[in-house]
This record gives C-alpha cells, structure tokens and sequence, in this order.
C-alpha cells in the first residue's frame, strides 16, 4: 500500500511499510539490470494459462517458506486527467476483501453500498447546485447513518488476518507509474490459502469502506509528499518534465482528484486493467512446481480473460528548452537534473544503464569522487536512468544536496562539466570492467531473496515482456563501447533537454 | 545497530521463538487446539480459505558451529553453497555510548572513516577502488551499543577480501582528507535534521523519556563534530576495537575448515585489548518518573501532526516481557490486525501510517509508543483514540480470538527467522552480544503459549501508564496548541535552526 517511486526496475524508490514506525526503503536490486545468474536461465519455469496469466517459479529449498510476488501491467501510466491516483487507490482497494472475505453477508451488504455510493454522488451534485446548509447537512447524515449499517457487515481486515494467522510475513502492495505489485511470504505449505484469497480478488473484489480508505490515502499523501522536501520536489519536477505524458502526475494522484475518485470508477479501473492476462505471478522458494501449477490451474484458472486494456497513446513531445521550477520548503536545499531519454529495450537504454554506473555507482563513481570527495560540494550525489518508470520515454536524473557553504547552483556548475567531459573523453576500459563487475555479481546475489527474486521476474515479465530480459541486458551491456557513450552523452545531455528542480528555503512567516 | 534492528522487530524475533512449538508438536491452549485438527499437508481440495488447516511448519534449521580463537575472537561460521558468495560480519563491543560529552559524534565518524580512510597497508582511494572493482562491498557502522562490519565477497575473491576487511577492522589509517570529508558530512547532516517531522518527532522524544543528555537521545552538534580530531579517531579504535570484543559470522560458500585456518592467519596475531563492558549512565530520576502526563510540541509548517505518544518501559529480563510483547501485538505491532489499525485507519480513515512499538532494553529501560500521523484538524481524535486504546487494555482483558489470533501468526511465522543462514547466524550473534541466553527466544516461546488473558491484564494494569504518557506533537504551533490542552498543558520545545 505505498507509492513506488522512480522505481527504474521496480524494487527501488520510496516505499513506506503499511503501518511501521520507519520509512522502509527498499532496495533489493541495486545495478542497472540486477537479476540473473549462473543458472538462473535453467532455474526459471514458466507456464502460461488459458486465460493469459503469467506464472515463473524458481525452487529453492532452503527453508520452507515462499515468496510471491504478483504483478500487473497497471499504475500511474493508465490514468487520465481528474482520475490521478486511482491506480494506486484501488491498490488499497484490494485489501478490503471479496464477495466472501471481509463481509458477514454480501448479498445485505451490497444494496447499502449502492445506496452510500447513490448518496455519496447526490451530496457532490447539490453542493454543487448550491443547496443550502440544511439539505447538506441531512443528506450527510443519511450518508453517515448508511455507512454505519454497512460497517456492522464488514469483517475487518479479513483478508489480512487469515494471512497472519497463518503465518504469512510482509503482506504488502505498491503502486508505481508502471506496474501494480501485491506481495507476500508464507510457510510453503499454505500455498492453498494463498491461491484460494488472491484467486478470488483478483476475480470478485468489493471496494467497502472506499470513502474511509480515500482518507486514509489523503493521509498518505499529506505524510509522503505534502510534508515531506523530497516528495514535493520529485512531485514538481516530474510534472515540469513531462507535460503531456502521464509520468507527469504523481501515483499517488493529486489532492483533488484524489478527494473526487469514487467507487464507481475505481471499479472501472479494476475491470480494464486487472484481467489474468496483464498479470505475472512469481513464485520462489520451497516448492514442487508441477503441484504449485495444478494449484494455480485449479484457481487462477477459472478468472476468464478480458479484452486487452486501452494502449496509452499520449506520447511526450520533444522537449525544446530548459525548464527549471524551484519548491519552497521549510529545508536545506536538493537540486534535481533530468534530461529525457528512451524507454526500456532501446538500444540507447542500455547504454543509459552503464552511465548510471559509471556516474553513479560506489564511491569511486566519477560524481561522487569529483562533487563529493574533490570539490566538496554535496555530502552525497546520485543516479538514475528511469525516473518516473520505464515503460515509457523516461528521465536520466542526477540528484544531490549541497553542502554549505556551497549552493546548489555550484553542484549544478560541477555535474554539467562532468557530463560534458563524458561527450569529450571515451571513458576507460577500466571503467567499463568495473560496471561488468558489479553487474554480474549483482545478478549473483539477486538470487538470495525469494522475494527479490520473485519480484524481478515478474517485474521483467511485465514491462519487457520477458524475464530474460535481465540476461540479455547483461549481453547488451558489456557491448557499449566508449564511443556508444560519447555519442549518447552528446545526444541526450543538452540544455534544451533538461529539467532542474530545485528545493529552496521558504522565506521566514512571522 | 543490530540490538536495534532486533528490537524494532520484535514480533518477527517474537515469531521466532514459539516456531520451534511447531516443531515439536505444538504446545496447550487455542494453539494446540487449533492444530489438532491439522493432519493433511496438500489441502487443494479445501476452497474456503477460513476453514483451511495445514500440518505445522517441520524445519529444523542448521545449527551454526561456534569457535573461539586464541585472542578471544568468536566466531560462528554456517556454509550455505547455494551461491558462489561469502558474507563475513563482524559485531564489535564498541559504541557511542563511549563518546566523551563534548566530542558526540565520534563513535559514528569513526565507523565512516574506518572504511573510507585507507589502512596501514593500502590507501584509501586504492582500497576503495579495489574493493569496487572486484564488487565486494564493504560496510562499517558504529551506533550506540555496538559498532558492526561486514564484506559480501563473491567466493572467488574471498582471500582477497577478507585480507582488505580485516586491515580495516585492525589497521584503519584514517587518512586526514577522509576524516575531514566525514566531518563535513556529518555538520551537513546536522544542519539538514530539522528538515523531516519524521526525524523531528523520533528524535525529540527520544530526548523527552531520556533526558537529552542519555547516550539513547544526544545528538552530536556542529561543534562537537567540528573537535574531533584524526588522533581522537586513532584512540578510539585502538582503545575499542579488539578482537576480544568482536564477534564474527561467517557465512556462505566456504569449506569451514579452510575457513578457520584462514581466519587464524589473519586474525590470530591481533592481540587482545581491555573491552569495556557497556556501562550506561541511568535515566534522570526526574525523566522517569515524573508521575503525570507531559505535553510538548515542535512548531513546524507542516499539513500533518507527527504524533508520538508513550513512556518508558521494561528491561529484557522483565517477567512481563513475554505479556507486554504480545499486548503490543495486539494494541498495534501486527499491522491490519492491529487494535489501532482497525480504529485509527480502518474504521475511522485518520492516518495512514498508525501503530505501536514495543522495545524491551537490555541495559536500559526500553520504550512503550504509539504513533500516528494525521491531518492538523484530527490530532485530537487521534490522541485520543491512542490513548483510549492504552487505556482500553488495563481496563479489559483481551478477547479470546485477539489472543488465539497473535499465538497463531507467533506459531506459524516462527519459521522466517530461519529463513537464510545469515539470519540464523545473526540471530545468535545477537543474543550473545547482549549477554542473552542462546535459547533466549525458546524461554520466551514457552512463556508466551502459556499466557492467559488474565496474565495479559495483570501486566498491562502494572506496566502501561496512560496517566503518565509523554505526548509529542510536531506541526503548526498555532493551530496545534488548542487542539493538544485537553491532554495537559502543551509547552513548545524550541528547536536550534541547524541541527
């Protein structure tokens, strides 16, 4: 139930547990294209249903446990203008249970559903026809007075507590601009449990108690975003970078549309979006694949497929000039430098991947050696080659603090000689033997997580239309020469391409 | 570090414990009952996931073999040959607990500059590049109790990477432009605290149960960074960091064998030091025990009140520990099936991010919280509910399903802190950092299937004190300081501008 953001392979960015007292930020993948390993080609099984749905499953049998991590084709990428946010929204949705989960009775329950909804509508029209106090105030209490009966059929956070009473651990969901992700991890043996509860969801999901859930995200975004330097300068600087596409808006939505998103349309978004063709599950851990099969068979197997969702057809303009916004904030100052570049799979995207790396990656990477150690002037610097997703045209984004007495403009000033050095100079062969390096000892350990593990898979699946793709990369990877870079760097890094946000210090309220 | 990261999760360490009842076959009470109906393991024909019964979890994980080398290093080694990768960690008895009153923050920059400032043997830029080149990081941390080091080596480089981890750990040379650079850092981090409510709020209460002059609540200031000195990080590695003082865990694609020979190459001619046994200074009485309900807020422009609202708790080796562990369960450390969770988010929609937290402290009292964030105009409703709910646990026992349901996920989750031989081996280096019994969490398995709601009541009634919280509001001062006076009077804490 978090906003992924920036989530370049969809296990990086900002993500916040449910419900702790920490920000979690979680970073399973750490390299460009993390993921596979000496075997992992052989280790994969893959089966395709009927109705479209996607199943990868690796064993591993070193306790008996399981990870699974199912993902859909769907996020912020799917919205359209006054419905931000609804991705994620429904994402929320998703915990409130099923014609049989989280209710007492369904058939009671729905017409009071229809009836909050018919009320929930007529209380927005006559405000807006200017109805008088009175009126509203009645009509708010039928609705307050209808929510009450509903609550006495539902079962609280059913869904969730059959999980944890059967052991499940890290029962979790996030929204990203490209994909939609529900995970969790359980003892191997409850595998029935887990397959009979998401089979139903993803078939027959009641959306109750949605106007408190929309509270409930309204909180959210006032604690990720709205109070927080980091969430609002991403927030205006993805939204200054891209004016017609929709990583232009952030997952989360904006406050308005968020406080007009009704159940209606969130269903809607539901019904396009999450048929078992647009899904990939992945499973790793201590399993019998042809068991776990027949069960996901028996299951899964009975959703019917839907037609295929709607492509997005916006596309972003070429940018022709530099933009630069600046957020006022009670905080020291940030400095974001994006410059638009090609989504996942093309050519210059891999080449993007060894820039990431090469500018970015430990600290011996050219930023952090020259801005950090050298010059001094932020106390950390760094990458990323597919903000807000990857799906789409994307953003290569620099990011850095300054540290004073140095000023953003100097970390500024210090990054563009550093990117114009790489349009001049080829980089060196020990750079590159140093990316590979990392790159392959990272798809070494990609394979100690389940959950990493199951995530990567299904996250390629999705947006590459291949698991593999992890194995390819690599291929494409260790083939950029200097001369790819230079020519890229030349390409893509100009002023006219860029976008800079900028975090400044408000000015003092008496 | 790894005492905390313990201690935050204490309901998966909790878990840990009574995992082993599955094994065993399970113990009295609701858990018992409920797996006595549980003989079938493949129940694809049950459709109704709330009739589901599974057969108990059956894991015996691999015990790690524990070895101790003449200088007194301990060692706990588990192969894993999965994977052509060696993880070595190692737990050192060192600590910002250590840090003389006006040099706060050198425990920490000593931690930084050990991995960054080169060793007596390879400079720094050099050991940076070769450990990246061969990507094998290596990571140094001190926190309050304890300082920690690891390297994730792929097997091929292990000799390699293991020599350039122990010369860090041995022979750091805190080479001046690193240590420098560090400081710089750290002042930076210092003038960016206020920045977050959510630093704010978690550090300032810390300091309101305290005393802001505890080792677990000071926070380094620009000036006392700026004294610390390259010879004042010499001294602080050569007086704490020995060998007696370290535990190792080793594991991965090894052969133990020629593991330990190795490690005795390396490691057998450090010689022993005097390791300080962690002494902290106790909590003013006045912060323990004042005896009424302490109001306090930090004006900050905010759209959300950052809420924390608790007090002072147990030691690890209460007799309430396994009671208040699972009243925190039930109040609001379990996520969606949580009291507060259920109140706060889910019935009432005021705040996303809502809980409570339970740490037990093994030299101190630990801390009993909850908190919430919500919009300005709900901080009362909010404060409110938390406390109703504190409240609601001394006033009523807790309903049969409430304890059935947290003995269950106990059970049937105990098998994930098993789940790699990192995490076993982690595990054990942990209890016996803090001195704690290896078969500390089977102790506390037995105890928790034993309890009864009567148990849970006597402990909340003794322990939870709803007429002697410390509330902590961070948010704009003007609209806050109404909406907190029916808890007690609200007076402001006035935050230095940087740091």
């Amino acid at each position: 139930m978090r906003v992924a953001r920036g989530t370049r392979h969809g296990a990086r960015g900002h993500a916040a547990g449910l419900l702790s007292a920490a920000f979690a930020t979680i970073i399973l993948l750490t390299s460009p294209a993390a993921g596979a390993a000496p075997g992992l080609a052989e280790r994969v099984i893959e089966h395709k249903m009927a109705n479209g749905l996607t199943v990868l499953l690796v064993e591993r049998h070193q306790a008996p446990i399981v990870s699974i991590n199912i993902t859909f084709g769907v996020g912020g990428i799917n919205e359209l203008t006054g419905s931000t946010g609804v991705a994620h929204l429904y994402e929320h949705m998703a915990f409130k249970g099923t014609h049989t989960i989280g209710t007492k009775d369904y058939a009671r329950e729905r017409p009071l559903l229809d009836e909050l909804d018919r009320l929930s509508t007529e209380i927005e029209l006559r405000r807006a026809a200017g109805a008088d106090a009175p009126e509203l105030q009645r009509l708010r209490q039928a609705f307050k007075d209808m929510q009450y009966r509903a609550d006495q059929l539902v079962v609280g956070n059913e869904m969730s507590l059959l999980y944890q009473r059967h052991g499940a651990v890290g029962l979790n969901a996030s929204t990203g601009k490209d994909v939609t992700r529900y995970v969790i991890s359980l003892p191997a043996n409850r595998l029935p449990l887990w397959a009979a509860i998401e089979s139903d969801r993803m078939a027959h999901p009641v959306l109750r108690e949605f106007y408190k859930e929309r509270a409930v995200v309204m909180e959210e975004r006032r604690l990720r975003t709205d109070d927080s330097p980091n969430g609002l300068l991403y927030e205006a600087f993805a939204a200054a970078a891209f004016q017609a596409h929709p990583y232009g808006a952030p997952t989360i939505g904006w406050a308005s549309d968020i406080q007009a998103l009704t159940p209606a349309e969130t269903e809607r978004f539901f019904r396009t979006y999450y048929g078992p063709a647009n899904a990939t599950i992945g499973i790793v851990g201590d399993i019998n694949p042809p068991e776990v099969i027949a069960l996901i068979e028996s299951t899964f197997g009975k959703i019917p497929s839907l037609p295929s969702p709607p492509p997005v057809v916006t596309a972003e303009p070429e940018q022709h000039g530099e933009r630069r916004v600046e957020v006022e904030f009670d905080a020291e100052p940030i400095v974001l430098i994006g410059y638009h570049k090609p989504s996942i799979g093309h050519p210059d995207d891999f080449v993007f991947d060894v820039l990431e790396s090469i500018l970015s990656e430990g600290v011996t990477s050219r930023l952090y050696h020259r801005i950090v150690r050298e010059k001094r002037l932020a106390p950390a610097i760094g990458a990323d080659a597919g903000f807000p997703g990857t799906l789409a045209p994307n953003l290569f984004v620099i990011s850095a603090a300054s540290l004073a007495p140095h000023t953003t403009a100097e970390v500024e000033t210090a990054v563009y000689e550093e990117l114009e050095r790489l349009k001049t100079e080829p980089v060196s062969a020990k750079e590159l033997e140093k990316v590979l390096n990392n790159l392959d000892a990272s798809l070494v350990r990609a394979l100690r997580s389940n959950g990493g593990l199951a995530g990567q898979l299904a996250y390629f699946q999705t947006v590459a239309r291949d698991w593999r793709y992890v194995l390819k990369a690599r291929e494409r990877i260790a083939a950029v020469t200097p001369q790819d870079i230079q020519r890229v760097a030349r390409a893509y890094f100009t002023k006219a391409n860029r976008t800079v946000a900028t975090l400044v210090r408000a000015p003092k309220k008496s | 570090m790894r005492r905390i990261s313990r201690q935050l999760s204490a309901l998966s360490s909790f878990c840990a414990a009574v995992a082993l009842i599955a094994s065993l076959g399970c113990a009295s009470g609701s858990v018992s009952a409920f797996f006595n109906q549980t003989n079938q393991t493949n129940q694809i024909n049950q459709t109704d996931p709330r009739q589901m019964v599974f057969a108990p979890v059956a894991f015996t994980p691999p015990a790690p073999e524990r070895v101790v080398l003449d200088n007194g290093m301990v060692v706990y080694l588990l192969e894993d040959h999965e994977l052509p990768l060696v993880t070595i960690t190692a737990t050192i008895r060192t600590g910002g607990w250590l840090d003389p009153s006006d040099k706060i923050g050198l425990a920490g920059i000593a931690g930084a500059t050990m991995r960054t400032g080169g060793t007596q043997r390879i400079g720094a830029a050099e050991l940076d590049r070769e450990l990246e080149h061969m990507a094998a990081p290596v990571s140094v941390g001190i926190g309050t109790e304890s300082g920690s080091a690891m390297v994730d080596v792929l097997a091929k480089d292990l000799p390699r990477g293991l020599r350039l981890f122990a010369d860090v750990l041995m022979t750091p040379a805190f080479d001046p432009a690193r240590v420098e650079l560090a400081k710089l850092q750290t002042i930076e981090g210092i003038r960016r605290r206020q920045d977050q409510p959510q630093s704010i709020v978690g550090r300032e209460f810390a300091k309101l149960l305290y005393g802001p002059a505890h080792p677990y609540a000071r926070e380094s200031t620009v000036e006392s960074v700026s004294k610390i000195t390259r010879d004042d990080l010499l001294a602080f590695h050569a007086n704490t960091v020995h060998p007696n003082g370290i535990i190792l865990g080793v594991t991965g694609d090894f052969d133990r064998a020629a593991m330990l020979v190795l490690l005795k190459e390396t490691f057998g001619a450090w010689a022993k030091g005097d390791v300080a046994p962690i002494v902290l200074p106790p909590v003013a009485t006045d912060v323990a025990h004042a005896d009424k309900t302490v109001v306090r807020f930090v004006g900050k422009s905010t759209s959300q009140t950052h809420l924390r609202v608790g007090h002072l708790s147990i030691k690890e080796n209460d007799t309430d520990y396994p009671a208040l562990t699972v009243l925190n369960d039930i109040l609001g450390g379990s996520s969606f099936r949580s009291r507060l969770f259920n109140d706060v988010r889910t019935k009432r929609g005021l705040a996303y991010s809502v809980g409570s937290s339970f740490r037990a402290g093994v030299r101190e009292q630990g801390v009993w919280a909850m908190r919430a964030e919500t919009k300005v105009e709900s901080t009362q409703e909010a404060i409110s509910r938390l406390t109703a709910n504190m409240e609601q646990l001394r006033a009523q026992p807790v309903t049969d399903e409430e304890l059935a349901e947290a003995k269950e996920s106990f059970v049937n989750s105990f098998v994930f802190s098993f789940a790699s031989p990192s995490a076993i081996v982690g595990r054990l280096i942990g209890l016996e950092y803090d001195g704690l019994p290896k078969d500390f969490l089977q102790q506390l398995r037995d105890k928790v299937v034993k309890l009864t709601k009567e148990d849970l009541l006597a402990a909340a009634r003794k322990q939870l004190h709803p007429d002697q919280l410390r509330i902590l509001a961070v948010g704009p001062p003007n609209a806050l300081v109404p909406l907190l006076s029916s808890f007690g009077e609200a007076k402001e804490i006035k935050l230095p501008p940087e740091g």
